[in-house]
């Protein structure tokens, strides 16, 4: 498919632009350069929506995280490839704090999320994250899995969370099993619904981590079918994955990590075809044979 | 031989119905076990409340230090107190609590008792939650945590109800472990079901009935709750969520 996306004017995004503003008024003490909402359809990009400057984590002795410094743009698609132990997923998971980095900044739409007076959990209500292993709560029904979220700490009403949750759980194809239990669908569902949880905060930005490293062979399709489609939208996402496929079709970057640094970054055509480091062009080859 | 024994073995039944009269029926004294078995009961289940209200503060209280470092106080005094309750007899608990804390400001020897135990089993109910809590997959933290939920949220709508599904078999028996315990509450002048039939055993200066009455009713208590347990036990297995 040729279709690059371009911010749609979704319905979803429109919503997402009203609630960022009224998070902005509760921010705005943090905020660095209020210039960032005109941002609009076509408007300049005056300010990235992640920004990551040298960041960097120990884990004891062990260097996980190298001075990475990243931007991802609004309705970007970051593929985030490299070798075990890479720090990929540290990297991922620094973006909303699940693990606190060591030193380093990340401004994440103005607000710099390692400040102390920052309230990270508003924060991470616009950062929507999808684990390898789903990660669903089994002693809740997938309805109430994706809506516990917006209705405890969006305050939204219960319909109306209901009401758009099967909205969402129809585009994914699962409206049906709404009444299930997690443990009742399979590994590919599962990912579905986890998919679906995250979205249900109308988050600004959707991280994945290895959404399709659990799954068996038959059920990745589903789920990439499903991130595809949400990167066509113009949802912002930070993947990490070994779907080279995947990130050849939907990355508009692709960034290679290796011994906690970014070694190369560019378009997937760039990295696929014409790696300029060693490690990228012999982690190509061993993934890509 | 054979008429001697069966002779032998009327006069034990003659005597035994008896006693039985004399230790139950006489004077109504089978209502001593009947109080007694209210008090016991009344004594476990105010026991039952505070020792799970107790307990799972001081396993939040361990559980949030052990995974964020915060809280380290509290953490302490959950520990010392873990520590003396764990390591000192009940009854020296009950009565060091009744003569030295609570009889002198004239309190109820039920309020004294139900305290008392409920502050024990509290300990033992916080060590049986905290390994509840360290039980769950920590992917349903960070799950938590990645929509917004602050620690306490997540701990409240998502980590205890999964640890406390996976405790409940353990917390019932601490409680029908409980429910023995208290037998000791004679000790602080309470009649509670061991007291009413050692009392019975003053009166009629007969010990067997009284007390194998006494020991018979514990029995069957904790047979039908052990009963329970397992039937609750096979439910949550069956059941995945
Ligand atoms: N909690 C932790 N404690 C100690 N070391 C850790 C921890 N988490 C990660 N590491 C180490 O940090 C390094 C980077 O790990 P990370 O999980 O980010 O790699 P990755 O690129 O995601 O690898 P993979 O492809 O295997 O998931 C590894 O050497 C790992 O062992
Ligand atoms: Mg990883």
């Amino acid at each position: 498919m040729t279709t690059k996306k371009k911010k749609k004017n979704s319905a979803d995004n429109s919503f997402a632009a009203i609630e960022k503003k009224i998070d902005k008024k509760a921010t705005d003490a943090h905020e660095m350069k209020p210039s960032e909402a005109v941002s609009s359809e076509g408007g300049t990009m005056s300010e990235s929506l992640i920004m990551v400057r040298n960041l960097e984590k120990h884990y004891g002795e062990l260097h996980a995280l190298d001075g990475v410094s990243m931007n991802i743009e609004k309705g970007e698609v970051v593929v985030i490839i490299g070798p075990s132990g890479s720090g990929k997923s540290t990297f991922l998971r620094s973006l909303n704090l699940l693990e606190v980095p060591t030193s380093g900044e990340i401004i994440f739409e103005g607000v710099n999320m390692l400040d102390k007076h920052v309230d990270i959990n508003v924060h991470r209500q616009k950062m929507g994250m999808v684990f390898q292993h789903f990660n669903l709560f089994p002693h809740m029904t997938i309805m109430k899995n994706v809506t516990i979220g917006p209705m405890k700490l969006l305050k939204v009403s219960k319909e109306e969370a209901e009401k758009r949750a099967t909205e969402l759980l129809k585009r994914v194809g699962l409206a049906d099993r709404a009444n299930a239990y997690p443990s009742q669908l399979s590994g590919g569902q599962k990912q579905r619904i986890a998919i679906v949880r995250a979205l249900c905060m109308q988050p600004d930005v959707m991280l994945f981590d290895e959404p399709t490293s659990a799954l068996d062979p038959e059920m990745v399709g589903e789920v990439l079918e499903v991130m595809k489609s949400l990167a066509k939208e113009g949802m912002t996402m930070a993947v990490v994955t070994h779907e080279m496929g995947f990130a050849k079709e939907v990355a508009d970057r692709v960034v290679f990590m290796a011994d906690g640094k970014i070694l190369e970054t560019g378009s997937p055509e760039e990295i696929f075809s014409n790696p300029k480091t060693e490690k990228a062009k012999q982690f190509l080859a061993s993934v890509l044979s | 031989m054979y008429f001697a024994a069966a002779k032998s073995f009327d006069e034990w039944f003659e005597d035994l119905q008896m006693r039985f009269v004399n230790d139950f029926i006489t004077d109504n004294r089978w209502k001593y076990l009947w109080n007694g078995l209210g008090v016991t009961l009344k004594i476990t289940a105010g026991a039952v409340v505070i020792g799970i209200i107790l307990g799972f503060l001081v396993a939040a209280i361990r559980a949030t230090h052990d995974k964020t470092g915060k809280l380290r106080v509290l953490n302490v005094l959950a520990n010392i107190y873990l520590t003396v309750i764990r390591g000192t007899p009940v009854v020296v608990q009950l009565l060091i609590t009744y003569f030295v804390i609570l009889a002198p400001l004239g309190v109820n020897e039920v309020i004294v008792a139900i305290c008392a135990f409920g502050i024990n089993s509290g300990a033992y109910v916080a060590e049986i939650v905290r390994a509840g809590i360290m039980s769950i997959d920590n992917g349903q933290f960070e799950a938590g945590r990645s929509l917004g939920f602050n620690y306490a949220q997540t701990m409240w709508y998502i980590i205890l109800p999964q640890a406390f599904k996976n405790i409940l078999p353990a917390l019932c028996n601490e409680f029908i472990v409980l429910l023995k315990e208290t037998s000791v509450s004679g000790y602080v002048a309470l009649q509670d079901l061991t007291k009413g039939g050692d009392i019975i055993r003053g009166r009629t200066f007969d010990a067997f009935l009284p007390l194998i009455a006494v020991a018979l009713i514990y029995l069957v208590m904790v047979l039908i709750l052990t009963k329970l347990v397992s039937i609750l036990e096979r439910r949550l297995r069956s059941s995945d969520h």
